[in-house]
């Protein structure tokens, strides 16, 4: 009964068309108020959580032992810290920082001896850890180096999860201090305890590298500008991350062309380990296994200004040659 | 579906398969040897390109023959069966085209265009003899690893960008899309290494193989015919894919593949003009010295020509790469990338080392274990780093840009390039100075310097260097061991 010439609906087409419409709209100012000014573009910078654990003053603050075999000298340097039960709980995700910067050998010198990393991962495993996360951030291609320096097969056979650059997730970090924009491993941010095992190198720029040094490899880029003012910046790095224990590894040291080494007439063998909860006076022994007197090292000292830990040889407890 | 299609099917998804794991393999650094270019040491028009070309028949090529061989029992199997190109053609014209009977059956017309394959061998055979090879940029094998490594790998999670890779990508797909409308069109019209197997195939032993008193013409054979080779009337042999579609297709069971008395001789030839055949080969020889004086390559300067370790000098390196892209996947740290412009015409998609974009690693020799023609030779990791007691291998040396470089510019201090240096002693050493401050005060800083003598050009240098975009510490090729002329230093002497 339409008319032709004057076309229209009926009402309850109307009623259906209109709720359309109402819906639709609604939809449209829905998701813009969602989106309105919403701040996507800049993560959330994730804090650095502190990792240690607490201690009696009186614990011994590091201990050093001496011997051919790494694994041993690790045993004896945890145990006289009170053992790795002291540091890591039951059920706890530890990850391990060993330096796997470079496409080198272990006689090469050039990353922590693999021996070191894998008893370390063995006595977190037994004081009840629920998983061991060995990663570093490679200089050179990171299969290469975690293959040839020979620490994933050691941390793998030892238990551990061991995470190359290509399978790391990265968080923008909140770094004050440092450069901006820079980001860290997720694993990182969320693990429960941390072990920094640096490995005692010669290095052009700061003298030695050492466990201030190493926490570059949680760093993704644009951390080759921090050398600009390196000493303060791994003060700040030390401010930044407080580890559960620092293990330096001086099984073999590198003691010129650092970082990357390469020739064996550069390697000495010292064949000790320390283990420390005091990040700096790990890093004055690490460079008194290279000659250097703490004191001539900015960025110990500042360090040590800041309140870090303090750079005093004697609070070391050496154990001997095993 | 006959049992002969599904057997075939099997095959040729066997083969691509294996050809994407074996390019996965390389790009995911499987330390294991497994058998990267095999499907390239296989490839008689690689072979035969680089024979002419470089008078040698580099090691493994000696492969090629099987597949010659293999092509003079059974014909053109390996279109048919084993090509990936092929295969991924196939499969793309049978998703996207679903044709009446009279379309399919006109689609699988032979043309005489398809004689343009025949053209493009000649072309490239004779200016490879005339010294460019140029088989690369159009075999089958080396297209798709080339579409693959630049357009698939770098799309792919953690994948790495390859600057110009959309142009192989193009090429691959536009290849693949016009098949849709031409059944394996790339095969039919354009493909040297087809044209080159049918050679061969016009002597093979078996053959397909029609009654004629028991076809009554129906042409049904041709309806899913993949070579467009007519097997109805006066087969086209050196045509034919050996994909077997006739025989189901046929109701009178009049065709057959099976061993058959040699042609008669002389045997049918491919639509040749004669005075076509003759310009091209004329063409072909001229494009040789038409691309080395004026297609910007080879004798030209160029300090971005940086070529992977091990490669041979220039001319003899062009004579060889196929530029099947292998070595490009293989680098663990995504420095090579095809060249656009960088090697001139000639040198166009072979591999150079881009610096900004990934280094050489010190003791990696990976590139040179997978050239298929050597033109990459294969160097120990104690023989190009130089632990051997000789001079290591170098491919370029790095040149400080005082006006662009920390220390030397802006009074700052940055010792990244020579922390990287993985020589032994390093390259880069310092020069220790007080640069100026506006303040008019000064600031101790290291300056870099590099000992040209000791530099491999490896360029960790300038990738890791953190003045952005361009770096303050970049690599040129001069110094290259390669080339006893693109020298540096009065003492060098070229390992």
């Amino acid at each position: 009964m339409t008319d032709p010439y004057r076309p229209s609906i009926t009402r309850r087409e109307a009623a259906l068309r209109l709720s359309a419409a109402a819906v639709a709209a609604a939809a449209v100012s829905g998701g813009a108020l969602v989106f309105h000014n919403r701040r996507s573009v800049v993560a959330a910078a994730a804090p650095i959580p502190d990792w240690r654990v607490p201690l009696p003053a009186s614990a011994p603050k590091a201990a050093a032992a001496r011997g051919s075999d790494p694994g041993t000298n690790v045993r004896r340097a945890v145990a006289a810290l009170g053992g790795m039960e002291s540091f890591v709980h039951q059920g706890e995700v530890v990850l391990i920082k060993p330096n796997i910067g470079w496409d080198r050998l272990p006689e090469q010198a050039a990353n922590t001896d693999p021996q070191v990393v894998a008893e370390l991962v063995r006595l977190c495993l037994a004081a009840g850890a629920k998983k061991v996360i060995v990663t570093d951030i490679s200089c050179n291609d990171p299969r290469r180096c975690f293959a040839r320096s020979g620490i994933a097969a050691a941390a793998a056979a030892a238990g551990a999860e061991v995470l190359e650059a290509q399978r790391l997730r990265m968080v923008p970090a909140a770094l004050p201090g440092l450069s901006a924009g820079l980001e860290v491993v997720e694993e990182i941010v969320r693990a429960d305890r941390v072990i920094n095992v640096p490995v005692v190198k010669h290095h052009s720029l700061c003298k030695a590298t050492l466990g201030m040094k190493n926490w570059f490899g949680v760093m993704g880029r644009g951390r080759n500008r921090l050398h600009q003012d390196i000493n303060r910046a791994l003060a700040e790095l030390g401010a930044t991350f407080r580890p559960t224990l620092t293990v330096v590894d001086a099984t073999r040291v590198l003691v010129t062309n650092g970082p990357v080494g390469g020739s064996l007439a550069d390697v000495r063998a010292v064949g000790a380990v320390a283990a420390g909860t005091d990040p700096v006076l790990c890093d004055a022994w690490g460079a008194a296994q290279l000659g250097l007197a703490p004191g001539s090292l900015p960025f110990v000292e500042d360090a040590e200004r800041r309140g870090l830990g303090r750079a005093d040889l004697a609070l070391v407890k050496e154990l001997g040659t095993s | 579906m006959n049992w002969t299609t599904r057997i075939r099917i099997v095959y040729q998804a066997t083969f691509l398969v294996i050809f994407v794991w074996l390019l996965a393999r390389l790009a995911a650094g499987d330390p294991r040897a497994l058998p990267y270019s095999a499907f390239l040491h296989g490839d008689p028009l690689s072979a035969i390109g680089v024979t002419l070309a470089a008078g040698t028949l580099p090691g493994a090529l000696i492969w090629a023959l099987v597949l010659i061989a293999l092509t003079l029992v059974l014909g053109r199997v390996f279109c048919g069966w084993i090509c990936p190109l092929g295969t991924l053609q196939q499969l793309s014209s049978w998703l996207f085209s679903p044709r009446s009977r009279r379309e399919s059956l006109q689609v699988n017309r032979y043309r005489r265009w398809y004689a343009l394959k025949t053209y493009i061998l000649a072309a490239v055979l004779v200016a490879a003899l005339a010294g460019t090879l140029q088989s690369g940029l159009f075999d089958p094998l080396s297209l798709t690893a080339r579409a693959l490594a630049s357009g698939l790998w770098p799309v792919l999670p953690g994948g790495r960008p390859v600057p110009g890779g959309w142009l192989a990508a193009l090429l691959f797909l536009t290849i693949l899309v016009a098949s849709r409308w031409i059944p394996r069109v790339f095969c039919r019209g354009l493909c040297p290494l087809g044209a080159l197997l049918g050679v061969f195939s016009r002597f093979a032993i078996f053959r397909i193989h029609r009654v004629s008193d028991a076809c009554n013409s129906c042409k049904l054979c041709a309806f899913a015919c993949q070579g467009a080779d007519e097997p109805l009337g006066n087969h086209r042999v050196s045509e034919c894919h050996v994909c077997l579609n006739c025989l189901p297709g046929c109701p009178e069971n009049a065709m057959s593949y099976r061993a058959l008395p040699p042609l008669p001789s002389p045997p049918p030839k491919p639509d040749l003009s004669r005075r076509y055949l003759f310009g091209t080969v004329l063409g072909a020889f001229a494009v040789a010295p038409l691309l080395r004086a004026t297609g910007g390559g080879r004798d030209a300067a160029r300090p971005r020509l940086i070529r992977p370790p091990g490669a041979l000098g220039e001319p003899e390196f062009l004579q060889r790469c196929v530029k099947c892209s292998l070595c490009q996947q293989a680098c663990p740290t995504g420095a090579l990338q095809p060249a656009i412009a960088q090697a001139g015409v000639e040198g166009f998609w072979s591999p150079i080392l881009v610096p900004r974009r990934g280094w050489c690693e010190f003791a990696c020799v990976r590139c040179g274990e997978v050239c298929p023609t050597q033109a990459i030779s294969r160097l120990t990791a104690v023989r190009k780093t130089g632990y051997d007691g000789r001079p290591p291998v170098s491919i370029g040396t790095a040149f400080i840009d005082r006006g662009r470089c920390l220390p030397w510019a802006m009074s700052t201090p940055c010792i990244v390039c020579e922390e990287m240096c993985p020589t032994d002693p390093k390259a880069i050493w310092f020069e220790v100075a007080d640069e100026p401050l506006r303040e008019g005060t000064a600031r101790r800083v290291q300056r870099p310097r590099v000992d040209a003598a000791k530099c491999v050009g490896c360029g960790i240098c300038e990738n890791k260097c953190p003045v952005g975009e361009e770096a303050a510490i970049r690599v040129a090729s001069v110094g290259e061991t390669r080339d006893p002329l693109n020298r540096l230093l009065a003492g060098e002497n070229p390992s």
